[in-house]
């Protein structure tokens, strides 16, 4: 038992008080004259016993009740640890365990498990600690508590480091905010890593830890090492079937205290070794390996670049994807063709579609005439360019196309019927034509406003100059989305999704007799983005790296997913959006709708780099010059005996025995000598 | 002794007048005046004049003085007083207790007075012994109103003594009477019961009439107190510390004990008992007492 005011206890000294006054100034009854004692003295000598018995029971009631009353004001503890506490000095500390990748390296993280327990070997019953097992960012998080034995079992349970990449700051703050709470003003931070330079922030020099706060660093890491690490690795993302080789660079570097000067990197695709090539960095601190190779049939290709010839394996290879995507077919129906190319309708968006040398289209081009449900089957867009006088048949096969998963665009000119568009196309059409809209020769439009955000658009964020002197006035339907207006504020660019097709709507023509959009550098990739949105679904980044957070469902439309890792393991979403953070390197499968989806995460090219920093360097920058305590120790003191008296409210009890010993003596000095 | 002699007032002895002891008069004969006493011839040294009452024998008439005042006198010698009362006092250091009012001596001397009055006025005799270890005062039975006024004196003049010896007066007494009489003894009994109760039994086998009163403080019958004191004897001076409230069964039991002894002895030897509480009226003590006195007849 511990008193955690113990000053009281001189008043003990105060039970003594009754006891005095009994022996010492033992008071005389007073005297009472009485005819006759006779009666008195044949009383039984029991009684008398009895009496006296009373008396000495009171004398100590009284002595109790002092002796109670000064031991609840001493504040009793029932707690041999809370005296240690009290009387030594007890520590809240924060471990910092690195478990970034370079950790993997050697005995490394073998060592800093080590220090992790002699740190804990040397605190003392009492003491409260904190573990944060940190990369980048705090991976693994106990809170302050006094409960070393568990403590030591986390650790224990710890199997290896992870692939994260080192950042000290972050988790120092973490650290600092842990020690906010902490119960001793004794308070230290303890940071066990390999310390490389990579991991020093120094973007943020002003923060420091608190105010006396102590900071120590224990390097666990290898004094040498050797290292040959893939520091880049450049490979397409998505291809054209037929597509011309392909080149696939890779940067290799000698990371360690030791120069390696010897490798050998290798490509691999789909499992296959496609081609190993020497690495040679006698006289050259890096060397860049270009590796050639085509991928030929469609579909989603995986590649892995590895490299040999070092001793730590965990950054030796690089995964990437290549998806080879299939031509798209266009069938252009052209409403003005004319053997002069001048006044052809379609000569500027064929130009547009099949002048580059790897086209990603296969234009066919036919008149309104030949416009046919057989015809359509065999594209993926349909173009309608200034074409009116369809029959309603052509309609609507075009209508059966476009809502059975086709798309179309269309591109109103002159040619064009607005009542007899407007009947024909009302299901598919994002936009009904009121009236075409010539401007004077002096005067034109403008594109004022574009959404930017969308993937057509995205892409072709500088000015749109194009000048615009006819246009189609045009209603958007309910349903459908304005993309782009002209600065008189109607729509120039409006689209549809009708079924599982897409429409969209130029509200002006194609060629050069309504603007001169043709004759802009824009208009290239706005007729290839715009076919690509019509026909492809947007392209999502399949390549990420350890630490990243991102989803495995590409459309955003999943509703359920499997999942392995790259070590085949399968994960667990407690997400809706299906949801990961990247924590191995390698490839992640991912099965939506019967669909699957590769992603490649590769680890951090920096955290590769074994060049060191001194523990001292990171001191200088966290440690903070004003040593004194926010809180005065004797603050802390009462915080912490607060704390532990609170479940016990022993005084209370004793509190509570002080009334009973008062009230029986009450009950006995009343029947007793006062 | 002032508010003593307030129980004198005839108010009080009037209440007397009409109780038993009246009765017990007429039987033993020793009130004279009320009917005619059963001794004749005795002592003719005259003594006293006293009015003629009817029944009186007529012999006795002084002729000459009814010649002078018209008026009937019976001329009244010392022999025809038919009663010869002693009361006996006990005037020891126990009987000045009080617990608040009156003591047991003022009640005692009360009572005496009042007693000495009513037998006065019934032309009997009556004298006084003071006593505590010895006698103190002595004052033989007489009937003449002089005398009462002595023994009134007397009593006026009493002063509470030392230790109680009641069985020296007892005896004296009962050696000095020659005739059968009615001895009184007003005491607390707070001596060898044994002794003064066997003196009575003395007293009342040589033919005397003995009556005892036993004066007790409303204090002593119920021990009332409570704080933890150091009682002193009164006679002895001893000392003796306790706590009341731890004793009081005990002590209740033990006096009780002693007047339940008192009682009983008196009874079976023919004494009359009567114990009175000094918180109780006089009155109604003596009409208690005379209530009493007259069931034994």
């Amino acid at each position: 038992m511990v008193f955690l005011t113990p000053l009281f206890l001189l008043g003990l000294f105060a039970a003594l008080i009754p006891i005095a006054i009994h022996l010492i100034r033992k008071e005389k009854p007073p005297k009472l004259m009485f005819s006759t004692i006779r009666f008195l003295k044949k009383t039984s000598k029991k009684l008398i016993l009895f009496q006296q018995i009373q008396q000495w029971l009171l004398l100590l009631l009284r002595a109790a009740v002092i002796a109670l009353l000064v031991v609840a004001f001493a504040r009793p503890l029932f707690n041999l640890s809370v005296a240690r506490l009290l009387d030594a000095d007890p520590q809240s500390s924060v471990i910092l365990l690195d478990m970034s990748m370079s950790m993997r390296y050697g005995d490394s993280f073998a060592n800093a498990k080590e220090a992790v327990l002699d740190l804990l070997d040397n605190m003392t019953a009492g003491d409260e600690v904190a573990l944060i097992g940190f990369s980048d960012s705090a991976d693994l998080v106990r809170e302050l508590n006094t409960d070393l034995g568990s403590m030591r079992t986390l650790v224990n349970g710890l199997d290896q480091a992870g692939y994260g990449a080192t950042s000290y700051l972050p988790n120092l703050r973490l650290a600092d905010q842990l020690l906010e709470t902490s119960r001793y003003e004794n308070r230290a931070v303890y940071l066990i890593s390999d310390f490389q330079e990579i991991g020093m922030d120094n973007s943020d020099e002003s923060w420091k830890l608190a105010p006396g706060v102590r900071f120590t660093g224990i390097d666990v890491g290898e004094q040498e090492s050797s290292n040959l690490a893939l520091t880049d690795v450049r490979s397409p993302e998505q291809l054209l079937e037929e597509a011309a080789e392909q080149v696939i660079l890779a940067r290799i570097r000698s990371t360690g205290t030791v120069f390696l000067q010897q490798g050998e990197v290798t490509l691999t695709v789909d499992g296959e070794i496609v081609d190993r090539k020497p690495v040679d960095l006698t006289d050259r601190s890096e060397e860049v390996v270009t590796f050639t190779t085509s991928f030929v049939t469609a579909g989603t290709h995986v590649g892995e670049v590895r490299i040999s010839g070092d001793e730590f394996s965990v950054d030796n290879a690089f995964y990437f994807t290549v998806d080879v995507l299939p031509k798209i077919r266009v069938l252009l129906v052209n409403g003005e063709a004319s053997d002069n190319w001048f006044d052809d309708e379609g000569h500027w968006f064929g130009l547009a579609v099949s002048s580059a040398a790897q086209s990603p289209f296969v234009l066919q081009t036919i008149a309104p005439a030949d416009v046919s449900a057989a015809a359509l089957n065999q594209s993926d867009v349909v173009v309608l360019l200034n074409v009116g006088g369809l029959s309603n048949a052509q309609a609507q096969a075009l209508t059966d196309y476009v809502t059975a998963g086709g798309s179309v665009l269309f591109a109103p000119a002159d040619k064009v019927d607005p009542a007899e568009f407007n009947q024909q196309f009302a299901a598919i059409t994002p936009a009904n034509l009121q009236r075409p809209d010539v401007l004077s020769r002096d005067d034109y439009l403008v594109i004022a406003d574009f959404d930017s955000r969308h993937p057509i658009l995205r892409p072709l964020s500088s000015d749109w100059v194009a000048r615009f002197q006819g246009h189609w006035s045009i209603v958007p339907a309910a349903e459908a989305e304005i993309l782009m207006q002209f600065d008189n504020s109607e729509a120039a660019l409006v689209e549809r999704t009708v079924g599982a097709g897409k429409s969209m709507l130029f509200a002006s023509s194609m060629d050069l007799e309504w603007n001169n959009l043709p004759l802009q550098g824009l208009f290239l990739p706005f007729v290839h983005e715009t076919l690509r949105h019509l026909v492809q679904p947007e392209y999502k980044q399949r390549a990420y790296q350890v630490g990243d957070s991102f989803s495995l469902d590409p459309t955003g439309t999943a509703t359920s997913m499997e999942a392995r890792d790259a070590a085949g393991v399968p994960i667990v979403f407690n997400n809706d959006g299906f949801v990961i953070k990247a924590a191995t390197p390698g490839m992640i499968t991912a099965t939506a709708d019967g669909l699957d989806t590769l992603y490649a995460v590769n680890i951090l090219p920096s955290e590769s780099n074994f060049t060191r920093a001194a523990v001292a360097t990171l001191y200088d920058q966290i440690i903070n010059p004003d040593t004194n305590p926010v809180q005065s120790s004797a603050v802390r003191t009462a915080q912490l005996i607060e704390e532990l008296e609170q479940p016990q409210r022993l005084w209370w009890w004793l509190l509570s025995l002080v009334m009973l010993l008062v009230v029986a003596e009450v009950l006995v000095a009343n029947r007793t000598y006062r | 002794m002032s508010e003593s002699l307030n129980f004198l007032d005839p108010t009080v002895l009037a209440g007397l007048d009409n109780l038993e002891l009246r009765a017990r008069i007429v039987v033993e004969g020793f009130l004279s005046g009320l009917h005619k006493s059963p001794h004749r011839g005795f002592s003719v040294e005259f003594n006293d004049y006293r009015h003629y009452y009817p029944g009186d024998d007529m012999r006795h008439v002084d002729w000459k003085l009814y010649a002078r005042s018209d008026k009937l006198y019976i001329k009244q010698y010392e022999d025809e007083t038919n009663v010869r009362c002693v009361i006996v006092l006990d005037t020891s250091a126990s009987m000045a207790y009080s617990s608040g009012g009156t003591s047991k001596l003022e009640y005692g001397i009360t009572l005496a007075s009042a007693l000495a009055y009513f037998i006065n006025r019934q032309r009997d005799a009556v004298g006084l012994i003071t006593f505590d270890e010895k006698i103190h005062e002595y004052i033989p039975p007489k009937c003449r109103q002089p005398h009462l006024m002595q023994i009134l004196r007397t009593l006026a003049r009493v002063e509470a003594g030392t230790t109680t010896n009641t069985v020296k007066p007892l005896t004296d007494l009962a050696a000095s009477l020659r005739k059968k009489s009615m001895v009184i003894l007003i005491t607390d009994m707070l001596d060898d019961e044994k002794k003064v109760i066997g003196t009575l039994q003395n007293l009342r086998a040589m033919g005397n009439d003995v009556l005892a009163f036993q004066i007790m403080d409303n204090a002593e019958l119920n021990f009332p107190f409570n704080e933890a004191s150091e009682f002193i004897d009164m006679e002895s001076n001893e000392s003796y510390i306790t706590t009341p409230a731890t004793i009081r069964k005990a002590y209740l039991k033990n006096l009780h004990e002693f007047l339940d002894y008192c009682k009983k002895q008196c009874q079976t030897s023919g004494v009359d008992y009567c114990l009175m509480n000094t918180a109780d009226p006089l009155d109604e003590a003596l009409s208690s007492y005379m209530s009493k006195r007259a069931k034994s007849f």
